[in-house]
């Protein structure tokens, strides 16, 4: 089984995130970037898969030259060779954009299924892998923690709310997005990282795609979430307060 | 009949028959013991070459030859009497050589030491005294082996060891006895037999027995790594650690056909005395298993059938084995060694372990918290950043940055430091030390860290560093160094100590125990001070275990952070024995002991000890605060 994992550099989710100049972006100077969380867990689902049923797994990724070292993680990880579309301004892309980038670097491929991340940590839209899938004009998934191949296909397991699941199955080729917690992740070892220098990174360019990927919707500003605390005492013996408090934590805070 | 004769008889002469019969059997028995020998050497020598290896600086090397072997002074130290009745083995042999040398000569008509002469007379005297030692020391060892019968030398006897101890003693006693015939008698030619004999089937024993102790061991010592647990560097690029018998180095090989198995090292094993598949002696004998069966050459696993990949991870890294070791083996590095085998390739697949190498490869630090509650600590406790300006950079680590028993002790520390009118600062942005990947053999997170650090190090121009951590002191002064150089750091004990006589000395009749950490300890060598800070604070008292026969906490070797132990807790074994001193405190030196004995005494409920840092005993003594 051929599959494509696209999967997006995110900033550290430690890092200070501070707003840029011009308000539209934030500042990438001396940010630290990481692999972006739920693409962990797509990279680990079709490593897992691939050690089950065989085949290759290709690691896809647009950005800037920074990306390197997460392609380096993915390539130790265990897949076997990537691809790189170079593009700077990722911040001023739309997920149309990128999907269209994407879907152009997968076509020649021809792979039988293609992973990403449910969502990323940075914009957290969840479009880019639906998009891809509608590009490419194949079925899928989304929201996917489980993954199993059947002799006609796939048989996937999708996150619902409130706790419930919901067991699907749908033919291949197929685009899944996938949830973080689905497995556990695999560290990265000291072999996979000096393995990895040797396996192939092509990069192509948004040029060479020859795909309008022109965006649709612009990012009109980016701001900071206001911080907030409030105070508030609830009147009452302790009994009614008790009362008051746990009405406010079910309804209010939605915590109980 | 036997009367003493005041000089040692000899046969006066030998037949040319007997010549010729002593130099056939010479030959015949070092033969047989080069055909055994050979192959053990041969192992050895096309083992890899350990290319950290440096002979220099040699003074320590042969201090350490010189009180180890020739004085026994760690057999004997750590094993009183048995240690000194192998002692005076050892010495008998040694007062032996000329005698020996002399008895062969003197068999081929060639003897150069006559026993009348006044130097014969005084050197016979001399090797007989020795002889009489050795007599008596192997006797004590032979009761010792099969009446005494301590577990640590194996539950099955060892009838090899028996029958060892038989010729020894018949050396001696033959020896003994021509000082009781005259050189004429016909005994004389008898005793001298009995005793060639003896040596010549003696000798071929030693090669595939514990005995060749006898011939590597004091290489073993001479050649050790330099230095305690020293982690060697990984060469090239398919260097990974210890995997297969190709990457075990000369001086393992050499250490492992050095076992004498005496159990020292399992004798003071935390995980071998609290139920777990760990044993040290095992794992070196399994690597001489391995030697023997397949060879240096093979690619065969390491961890399989000669050694188990759970027995590895069970090691609290405490050192006590490696401390204890007689004849110079050094467990931790191919107990580390076997770790990166498995960690570095990713055949060790543990739920805990994973997650803690996912929160150092993304994160700061071990909890997997993140960095922004670092930065809350410290700015809720006000502690300065280090700006270049300080003395010295108060270095927090994972448990004073985001434990909560470890911030209380890094608060105490900042206040005694305050007190102390020191000025110092914490850095901005801090990473693990590496500690425990370093020990569970992750060396690519551990590179990383080390990276970082001595980055943001270089950058704040840090120049002397104090860190409440023994497990941080250590891997930043001698881990670090394979990747750079690290800033000079002491523990907040020694720091502490140097200001003794300008902390307040409380008297409130309070008795405390004081637990050694492993790391601080063996690792160290630093067991004075921390017991000056706590004779500040109250009376000291001495657990059962105490300064390099600690026992661990259980805690080390990244253990801490790994699922539930097998068998018994460590730390349950130790808090029991601290408890049972009496002592109204126990006195820690160490975040990660602290937090293990926390939850240990918890268990205790109500009467338990009070458990402080070293740090939070001092503070207390000061003046409230805001009064200084």
């Amino acid at each position: 089984m051929k599959i494509i994992v696209a999967i997006k550099q995110v900033p550290e989710r430690d890092a200070q995130v501070r707003i840029d100049a011009a308000g539209k972006w934030i500042e990438e100077s001396g940010l630290q970037y990481a692999l972006n969380e739920s693409d962990a867990y797509a990279l680990e689902e079709a490593l897992q898969l691939k050690e089950k049923h065989g085949g290759e797994v290709v690691v896809l990724t647009a950005g800037p030259e920074r990306v390197g070292p997460t392609i380096r993680e993915a390539l130790a990880k265990g897949a076997d060779r990537a691809i790189h579309i170079d593009c700077a301004d990722l911040g001023s892309r739309d997920a149309l954009g990128v999907a269209k980038l994407l879907a152009a670097a997968v076509k020649p491929e021809n792979p039988d299924l293609v992973l990403t991340g449910l969502q990323s940590d940075d914009l957290g839209q969840g479009q880019t892998g639906v998009i891809l899938a509608e590009l490419l004009g194949l079925p899928h998934s989304s929201l996917i923690l489980h993954v199993e191949k059947t002799d006609s296909g796939l048989t996937v397991k999708r996150e619902l709310e409130e706790g419930w699941f919901r067991t699907i199955e749908l033919p291949l080729p197929a685009v899944l997005t996938i949830q973080s917690g689905g497995n556990k992740l695999r560290y990265a070892t000291l072999m996979g990282i000096k393995r990895a220098k040797t396996k192939e990174v092509r990069t192509v360019t948004a040029a060479e795609l020859a795909v309008d990927s022109a965006p649709v919707a612009v990012l009109e500003r980016v701001a900071l979430p206001q911080k907030q605390k409030s105070t508030q005492i609830l009147p009452g013996n302790p009994k009614e307060a008790a009362a008051a408090l746990v009405e406010k934590l079910k309804f209010e805070a939605r915590v109980l | 009949m036997l009367a003493f004769t005041a000089t040692l008889a000899e046969p006066q002469h030998f037949s040319l028959a007997e010549k010729l019969l002593l130099v056939v059997l010479v030959a015949a028995s070092a033969g047989a013991f080069w055909h055994r020998f050979g192959v053990v050497l041969d192992k050895i020598l096309k083992s890899k070459k350990d290319p950290s290896f440096h002979l220099f600086p040699i003074g320590k090397r042969i201090w350490d030859f010189v009180c180890e072997v020739l004085f026994q002074t760690k057999v004997i130290r750590q094993r009183p009497l048995p240690g000194l009745a192998h002692a005076f083995v050892f010495w008998g042999f040694c007062a032996f050589v000329l005698v020996t040398l002399n008895h062969f000569a003197a068999g081929l008509g060639l003897g150069f030491l006559n026993p009348a002469s006044f130097f014969g007379r005084f050197y016979t005297y001399f090797a007989a005294v020795f002889a009489l030692a050795c007599a008596v020391g192997i006797l004590g060892l032979f009761v010792r082996r099969f009446l005494v019968r301590p577990k640590w030398l194996g539950e099955k006897l060892s009838w090899e060891s028996g029958f060892i101890a038989f010729l020894i003693f018949l050396l001696m006693v033959t020896y003994l006895a021509s000082f009781f015939v005259a050189n004429a008698d016909p005994a004389t030619r008898i005793l001298w037999w009995v005793h060639t004999l003896t040596l010549l089937t003696f000798l071929p024993i030693i090669p595939h027995t514990k005995h060749l102790h006898l011939i590597l061991s004091p290489a073993t010592v001479f050649l050790s790594r330099g230095g305690f647990s020293q982690i060697p560097p990984l060469v090239g690029d398919e260097d990974f650690g210890l995997i297969a018998g190709t990457d075990l180095t000369q001086l393992t090989s050499l250490q492992a056909y050095s076992c004498v198995e005496c159990g020292r090292c399992t004798e003071h094993c935390p995980a071998a005395n609290t139920g777990k598949l760990l044993n040290p002696k095992e794992i070196i004998l399994g690597l001489r298993g391995y030697l023997n069966d397949l060879g240096p050459a093979s690619e065969e696993p390491l961890l399989g059938k000669y050694n188990a990949q759970e027995a590895a991870f069970q090691c609290t890294t405490c050192g006590a084995c490696e401390f204890q070791c007689p004849v110079g083996i050094e467990h931790l590095p191919i107990i580390v060694g076997l770790r990166r085998g498995a960690v570095n390739t990713g055949a060790w697949e543990d739920e805990y372990g994973s997650k803690l190498f996912l929160a150092l490869e993304r994160g700061a630090n071990a909890h997997g918290l993140p960095a922004s509650e670092r930065d809350k600590f410290i700015e809720k406790q006000g502690l300065p950043i280090f700006d270049g300006t300080q003395e010295y950079c108060l270095w927090l680590g994972c448990m004073g940055g985001y434990d909560p028993k470890g911030r209380e002790i890094i608060a105490d520390f900042a206040r005694v430091m305050n007190f102390l009118g020191t000025s110092f600062g914490v850095l901005r942005k801090e990473k693990c030390c590496g500690d425990p990947v370093r020990r569970l053999g992750n060396d690519l997170v551990f590179q990383q860290l080390a990276d970082a650090n001595l980055e943001a190090f270089a950058q704040s121009k840090v120049k002397k560093v104090v860190s409440i951590c023994p497990h941080c002191v250590r891997t930043i002064q001698e881990d670090w160094k394979e990747y750079g150089t690290p800033p000079a750091i002491e523990h907040h004990s020694e720091f502490l100590a140097r200001f003794a006589d300008k902390l307040p000395k409380q008297s409130n009749g309070e008795t405390i125990v004081f637990h050694d950490p492993c790391y601080l300890g063996r690792y160290r060598n630093v067991y004075d001070e921390p017991r000056a800070v706590v004779g500040l604070a109250g009376e000291l008292v001495e657990a059962p275990r105490n300064h390099e026969r600690s026992f661990c906490c259980g805690a080390g070797g990244g253990l801490v952070f790994l699922g539930e132990e097998t068998g018994e807790r460590v730390s349950h074994v130790r808090a029991a024995e601290l408890v049972a001193t009496g002592a109204s405190t126990v006195g820690t030196a160490c975040p990660f002991c602290n937090s293990m004995f926390r939850d240990a005494l918890a268990e205790k409920g109500e009467g338990a000890p009070q458990l402080l840092d070293i740090a939070q005993l001092t503070a207390r003594g000061l003046p409230e605060r805001g009064a200084s």
